[in-house]
């Protein structure tokens, strides 16, 4: 019986859901005729496809919660700790990563530039300031999924040790599609969202990462898109 | 009871019955997984050396494909030592250098211990993971006139594993950098070996 009822369901439940349409009465029929036994197979069965669903959706690709917000950058101090929440723990154990712990390191992301725009591979930016006190950082630019074969690696990041700074040890990186003078991080792609990473090693911000001041990380300003 | 309303409370039962199978799911993926850290770090458990996992690209030599991290960092090379403390404590052995080094202790539940080279005592930094009975059999066995410089870490758990990094600050540090993280040793602490120590 359920092979003969099943097909129906979607409709039957987006029915009752939405407006009483031109499907009703034969809901009501269906409905009807369905026994006990076809409503536990629907009940078991949206139960089992709704929650592995949800379930993947919220483990696959990046944390779904957890971040501390700081500036446009959001640091993630707890993803390695023992007090690292299930949904973490689950998105570390897919991806198979090993995040830093705390007496480590701190990583900080960065998706979206001050104005709240999402990064975008055409765009340049300009990546300027300090960085919360560390004994070495690293930032890293990433698009998101396969790296293109065709296109020469450059240059991924920059190392707190690498960076030409200004006389009073401010930098400015730009990251930009073609070539700039100075601290040029080029693009890793030609189109699309890119992901900014800031790991800082050693540092005593990581057991805190709620008391850093927006004014102690880098900002993320576009200056210019390509049309 | 209509047809309707049971339509509706079997709707409701489903919404119910994915919560509970979504909680349930995501808390048992760490466990069930074969793509997490841990299950790939097994492998490591015969070697007396950390096992590289993302290796610096060095000149003309890009980055091998062993990395299975998902976004590593370019310029930190990665090792890995996995222990299991039934066969004996373990010991992590590293000679700091020039280069930035930290060691953390993972178990399955995430990282309880880590410690930089800036701990290392006259260049050496030893940790040894060991489970309680290990530790309290290690206090007693102790030679009080014998300081040992080791960082004793008490594990809850038997099988985790031990993550070396090191920092090549400039590309041509990365040679060094993976050379450092290679030269991490990983052995388990023999009891017989101690008593032989200690008698001796």
């Amino acid at each position: 019986m359920s092979t003969t009822t099943k097909p129906a369901r979607p409709g039957a439940s987006l029915d009752v859901a939405g407006v009483a349409g031109r499907g009703s009465r034969a809901l009501r029929r269906f409905l009807r005729r369905t026994s006990t036994v076809g409503l536990v197979v629907y009940t078991l069965a949206l139960g089992a496809g709704l929650g592995l669903a949800t379930a993947d959706y919220a483990t696959r690709g990046g944390y779904p919660f957890g971040g501390v917000s700081v500036g446009s950058w959001t640091a993630w101090p707890r993803t390695g700790s023992l007090g690292a929440d299930p949904y973490a723990r689950a998105v570390n154990a897919r991806r198979g990563e090993i995040p830093l712990a705390v007496g480590e390191g701190l990583l900080l992301t960065a998706a979206q530039d001050d104005q709240g725009r999402a990064l975008d591979a055409s765009c340049t930016y300009r990546i300027a300031g300090v960085t919360p006190p560390a004994r070495a950082w690293t930032l890293t630019v990433a698009g998101r999924g396969k790296r293109d074969p065709e296109r020469p690696v450059l240059r991924e990041g920059f190392t707190s040790t690498e960076v030409l700074r200004e006389v009073d040890g401010r930098f400015a990186i730009l990251l930009a599609p073609d070539v700039r003078p100075g601290n040029w991080l080029p693009m890793p792609r030609a189109e699309g969202p890119v992901r900014l990473a800031l790991r800082l090693y050693d540092t005593p911000v990581a057991a805190s990462a709620g008391t850093v001041e927006r004014s102690a990380v880098p900002t993320i300003a576009r200056t210019g898109c390509a049309e | 009871m209509s047809p309707r309303g049971r339509l509706v409370l079997a709707t409701l039962a489903g919404l119910v019955l994915a919560g509970l199978v979504h909680i349930a799911v995501v808390l048992a993926i760490p466990s069930l997984s074969e793509s997490d850290a841990l299950t790939k770090a097994r492998t490591s458990e015969t070697l007396d050396h950390a096992m590289p996992v993302y290796t610096l690209s060095t000149g003309i030599n890009p980055a091998p494909a062993e990395a299975w991290l998902p976004i590593p960092d370019p310029s930190v090379a990665v090792g890995i030592c996995a222990y299991n403390l039934a066969e004996g404590p373990m010991r992590v052995s590293a000679r700091t250098g020039a280069l930035m080094l930290s060691l953390a202790v993972h178990g399955r539940r995430g990282a309880f211990y880590a410690v930089t080279d800036q701990a290392a005592v006259r260049g050496a930094l030893d940790l040894v993971i060991l489970t309680r009975a290990q530790y309290d059999e290690a206090l007693a066995n102790e030679d009080e006139n014998d300081v040992s410089r080791d960082v004793r870490i008490v594990a809850t758990e038997r099988e985790g594993f031990v993550v070396v990094r090191v920092v090549a600050a400039l590309p041509s540090q990365r040679q060094a950098a993976n050379e450092a993280v290679q030269a991490v040793s990983c052995t388990i602490d023999s009891p017989t070996e101690d008593a032989a120590k200690s008698g001796g």
